[in-house]
């Protein structure tokens, strides 16, 4: 309950927040939601700036330099853009930390089941994945030529292919051993 | 290539919010259909797959790297609405597990990487009939890729358009489609084309690997 609390919080905020346009308003609900993070915030603000620092940084600079071209005003947007971004990317790392998605989705049994199957073949897809490039790595004393390099991407990407081709088969087989599926047509019967 | 949070209009990513709806509605209903019982265990890998194929780089020349989408390979090994489901749901988890991307900005990057981009690699593919050249499969793919990108760079392209305050200045995204389209697209032109090699040679590898066994 908790979770999808905090979820569906998260998303209202978010959707308030792009109707927000005044850079003042926006400094005031950064401040307010930096306070809120107590002692993690600047963790969470410096984990934030990260992943906007990119774009930000890139639309911030060459706006300033069109509108310095052409005389025009940037400060305002440059504010906006930037207290809007950081505060959405906040507000996120702060939901990613209090949110268990296996658990927000709990009513829904079809999409529990399906997300917590994605995360665990996310992590066997990582391990193959790590797997092949330590051994590539460890392959190649030297930097191998990009062809090398290109053939070993195609590689990693075709093991994980067949490896996927035959989890989903094992899984159904391992459900339906289990009775999953014998239990979900129950549920449909009854409701 | 995909938009993060705080750049796209409500006006943009509300209207692509009602458009995706029933465009995922309709895929759920097409992989139950198609799949029965076996659709959540399948779609759970289709959608971890494409989460790692994402995070595998692509090397360029000049020492530096891109990654993959995979949306091309997904589309020409499972079909469009898995590989467009397995595809939005890769997108959620990268906004709710990772913070890439973002949530309001997901039916945008959803509708044009997923199902345009990989409805062009379908149709282009399936222009080729039973030619299992390279070209088969570089070609769709490239385009594929080269149309979402020119989608997005529109999306992005048109938000000074959308929302700007009296004063002209923008709201959301500031430059308009004489910007976005030459600095996204161009690009994606290049990794397109590697995209669309690559997703080639992993259908050979597949292919010679199934041959053999």
């Amino acid at each position: 309950m908790k979770d999808r609390a905090v979820l569906a919080g998260w998303l209202a905020a978010v959707v308030a927040i792009t109707f927000v346009h005044d850079p003042g308003l926006l400094a005031g609900l950064l401040l307010l939601a930096l306070a809120a993070q107590g002692a993690r915030a600047p963790k969470i603000a410096l984990r934030a700036l990260i992943a906007v620092a990119l774009v930000n940084l890139t639309v911030s600079i060459a706006f300033v330099a069109s509108a310095w071209l052409s005389g025009e005003d940037w400060m305002l947007f440059v504010l906006r853009l930037n207290l809007r971004v950081f505060l959405l990317a906040l507000l996120t790392f702060w939901m990613i930390r209090h949110v268990d998605l296996a658990r927000a989705a709990a009513p829904w049994p079809a999409l529990q089941f399906l997300v917590v199957l994605t995360l665990g073949q996310i992590r066997s897809f990582t391990t193959l994945l790590t797997d092949y490039r330590m051994a590539f790595a460890s392959r190649s004393p030297t930097r191998p030529p990009l062809r090398v390099r290109f053939g070993s991407a195609g590689r990693q990407a075709a093991a994980m292919m067949e490896k996927a081709e035959r989890q989903a088969e094992e899984l159904n087989q391992g459900m339906r051993a289990r009775g999953f599926f014998d239990e979900r047509a129950g549920t449909n019967d009854r409701t | 290539m995909h938009i993060p949070d705080g750049l796209i209009a409500p006006q943009a990513y509300l209207a692509a919010a009602a458009l995706a709806v029933p465009c995922w509605a309709y895929a759920v209903r097409r992989v139950a259909n198609a799949l029965d019982e076996r659709a959540i265990p399948r779609l759970a890998v289709l959608t971890a797959l494409a989460f790692v194929l994402s995070t595998i780089m692509v090397p360029l020349p000049g020492g530096t790297s891109a990654h993959l989408s995979g949306m091309g390979l997904l589309v020409l090994a499972f079909g469009l609405w898995p590989a467009f489901l397995a595809f939005s749901l890769v997108l959620a988890l990268q906004a709710l597990l990772l913070g890439a991307g973002g949530i309001t900005a997901l039916p945008v990057n959803a509708l044009c990487m997923g199902l345009a981009g990989g409805a062009v690699v379908v149709g282009v593919r399936s222009l080729f009939g039973a030619n299992t050249s390279a070209w088969a499969t570089v070609l769709p793919v490239w385009l594929g890729v080269v149309v979402a990108a020119v989608l997005l760079a529109l999306v992005l392209g048109a938000q000074p358009y959308l929302a700007s305050d009296p004063d002209g200045q923008p709201q959301f995204f500031p430059f308009g489609p004489a910007v976005t389209l030459p600095v996204i697209v161009l690009p994606h032109m290049l990794l397109g084309l590697l995209e669309g090699v690559l997703t080639w040679m992993i259908l050979g590898i597949l292919d010679s690997r199934r041959a053999a066994a």
